[in-house]
């Protein structure tokens, strides 16, 4: 008789203890999540801070340096160089993608005509066209007309990857603004350039700047073409990192630390544009 | 539909031209130019100009070379492995992080990272951590299985093809698991709910209704890592240069060698125009998911 309350009292407790190494469980599958995810990036940001004799062991635990820092941009390195046409190719490829994309991403959205449909279709399927497809005539053609190594040559080259892709992604941006307004205005007698300019744009200013946050991250990581089109002058900062390469194998203190630079502006500009980051990988196609 | 109502000036081919001439002129132009090339005999380093029209000879070439067939097998093999582990931890990942808690959102915050990372240097970071002796990763799994301990990863051809598809996976799937929690946030509780008061195994919810309601963004997912997969280039030259051997010299890879350290133009673009088409049949597919879903 005097056992029924004893009873009672024992099965709160076992779901509860159950619960808690369930909990512990998930709590290490997200730990595992956690360092199969940051692990690699984790090691990078170490090997850059460690001096020379550090870096062909395992240690955790060291005294952080700037020397890797300072040989990457000393000669011969000179990689200020490199971060410097890095920046101002895929700063300009940015500021000419993004008006020329706006325009057609407008007309796409809010005009529907004969072979639009294709014509956007054939604007996606551009980017996937192998890049080699694309790189073996411009690098004939720019040897012939002076553009080899020049930041203009990767400039149009660029283009050709972002403005498709700018498209796409204004294009799902302005699909979700209401049309109303922009009726209204066309019937006081807006043109169209007139309402793209003082209508649209101000409403999709956030997608402006996350398209080209985008644009640019494409550019800056850009390496095929570069790889390609570019021997000395207009070396971009991706290339930088095969310069630690050397007769005694790769550098990789130095690897590191150009890593490093090639990496954070780029964490930074994501971060800041995260919640679009699915959407922009898809060009829209799942949000 | 808006059309009937919004004026139809000339402002519409003004806004849409720039566009359309930047796209022709970066993307048809060399189309058109290597597709002509394709079938040229034109050999760099011996003369600044096409020699002439050689017929479908480059193209001949290709199918009788071995090690155009072996880098057609190697991108294939690439593709299934990267594919397929890109999709599985993708989903597994999303599913550990799905449960809203604080340290799961911390962890969500990160997933963006990895692919952030360029391809280039993602090549160079996991080299180095698969170096024998003071290769970090190296290090930890001759720990974890002291079998593997004299294994130099790079330098075995299939393990060399596996890291490779590691380190391609560890860019992609973290976003992809990204985009899936977005999916699965989607779906109504109250389904999982039913299925666990009807008494359903956890496999059973997975497969007979989480991953059926996920399908449409898998099915995508999938066919858009298939084509960038195929593309396979910075990591080959960074991480293995194709080697040991011709283990991992994918398709993009061989098309470099021929056009950019043979400098054999023609040759190399019948090889890059062999890759477009296999290219384009996944693009169509792709296209055809796209628009059959939103029924356009």
């Amino acid at each position: 008789m005097n056992t029924r309350p004893q009873i009672s009292a024992v099965p709160p407790k076992r779901p509860h203890s159950r619960h808690l190494s369930r909990e512990i469980g998930e709590k290490a599958l997200t730990a595992a999540v956690l360092f199969f995810v940051m692990f690699p990036i984790l090691w990078l940001i170490l090997t850059a801070f460690k001096p020379e004799n550090e870096v062909y062991t395992t240690s955790f635990i060291f005294k952080p340096t700037l020397d890797n820092f300072i040989t990457i941009f000393t000669e011969p390195f000179n990689n200020q160089r490199l971060v410097l046409n890095s920046l101002i190719i895929a700063t300009t490829a940015t500021l000419i993608t993004v008006p020329v994309a706006l325009g057609a991403a407008y007309v796409f959205s809010r005009y529907h005509f004969r072979g639009s449909q294709l014509l956007m279709v054939l604007v996606l399927v551009t980017q996937f066209i192998p890049p080699l497809v694309i790189a073996l005539p411009f690098f004939n053609l720019f040897r012939r007309i002076g553009l080899y190594d020049s930041h203009a040559g990767l400039v149009i080259v660029y283009l050709s990857i972002v403005v498709p892709y700018a498209i796409w992604m204004l294009k799902g941006f302005i699909d979700a603004l209401p049309i109303e307004i922009e009726q209204a205005a066309s019937v006081d007698g807006c043109t169209e350039i007139g309402i793209l300019r003082h209508i649209t744009l101000p409403l999709v200013m956030p997608g402006v700047i996350t398209t080209a946050v985008f644009a640019f991250i494409m550019c800056w990581n850009e390496f095929t073409y570069a790889l390609i089109l570019t021997r000395n002058d207009a070396r971009t900062l991706q290339l930088g990192l095969m310069s630690t390469v050397g007769v005694r194998g790769i550098l990789w203190e130095l690897m590191a630390a150009t890593g490093l630079i090639v990496m954070i502006p780029v964490f930074i500009l994501s971060f800041s544009v995260r919640k679009y980051f699915v959407q922009g990988l898809t060009m829209g196609a799942v949000k | 539909m808006a059309n009937a109502r919004m004026g139809k000036g000339s402002g519409k081919l003004l806004l849409l031209a720039p566009a359309l001439i930047i796209i022709g002129l970066t993307t048809i132009y060399p189309l058109s130019n290597s597709f002509l090339l394709s079938f040229q005999s034109w050999k760099l380093s011996q003369s600044q100009t096409p020699a002439g029209f050689v017929g479908l000879a480059n193209y001949i070439r290709a199918f009788q070379d071995p090690y155009f067939l072996n880098s057609v097998i190697v991108t294939l093999l690439f593709t299934v492995i990267s594919v397929s582990m890109t999709i599985v931890l993708g989903l597994g990942i999303a599913l550990i992080l799905f449960k809203a808690n604080r340290f799961n959102t911390l962890v969500r915050a990160t997933l963006i990272f990895p692919y952030a990372v360029s391809a280039a240097l993602k090549g160079y970071s996991w080299r180095f951590m698969l170096m024998p002796e003071y290769g970090i990763y190296h290090v930890m799994i001759g720990t974890l299985f002291p079998f593997l301990k004299d294994t130099v990863w790079l330098a075995e051809p299939g393990w060399a093809l596996f890291w490779l598809a590691t380190s391609e996976v560890w860019g992609w799937a973290p976003l992809y698991a990204l985009m899936f929690i977005g999916a699965l946030g989607s779906i109504s509780p109250e389904i999982w709910e039913a299925a666990k008061v009807d008494g359903a195994k956890s496999a059973q919810v997975f497969f007979r209704i989480t991953l059926p309601m996920l399908a449409p963004v898998v099915i995508v997912a999938t066919l858009l890592k298939t084509i960038f997969s195929l593309k396979l280039f910075d990591q080959v030259v960074t991480m293995t240069n194709g080697g040991p051997g011709r283990a991992t010299q994918t398709l993009n890879f061989y098309v470099y060698q021929q056009g950019f350290r043979f400098l054999d133009m023609g040759y190399a673009s019948a090889l890059a125009y062999l890759l477009l088409i296999g290219l384009g049949i996944f693009a169509y597919l792709y296209v055809k998911v796209l628009y059959g879903r939103q029924g356009v």
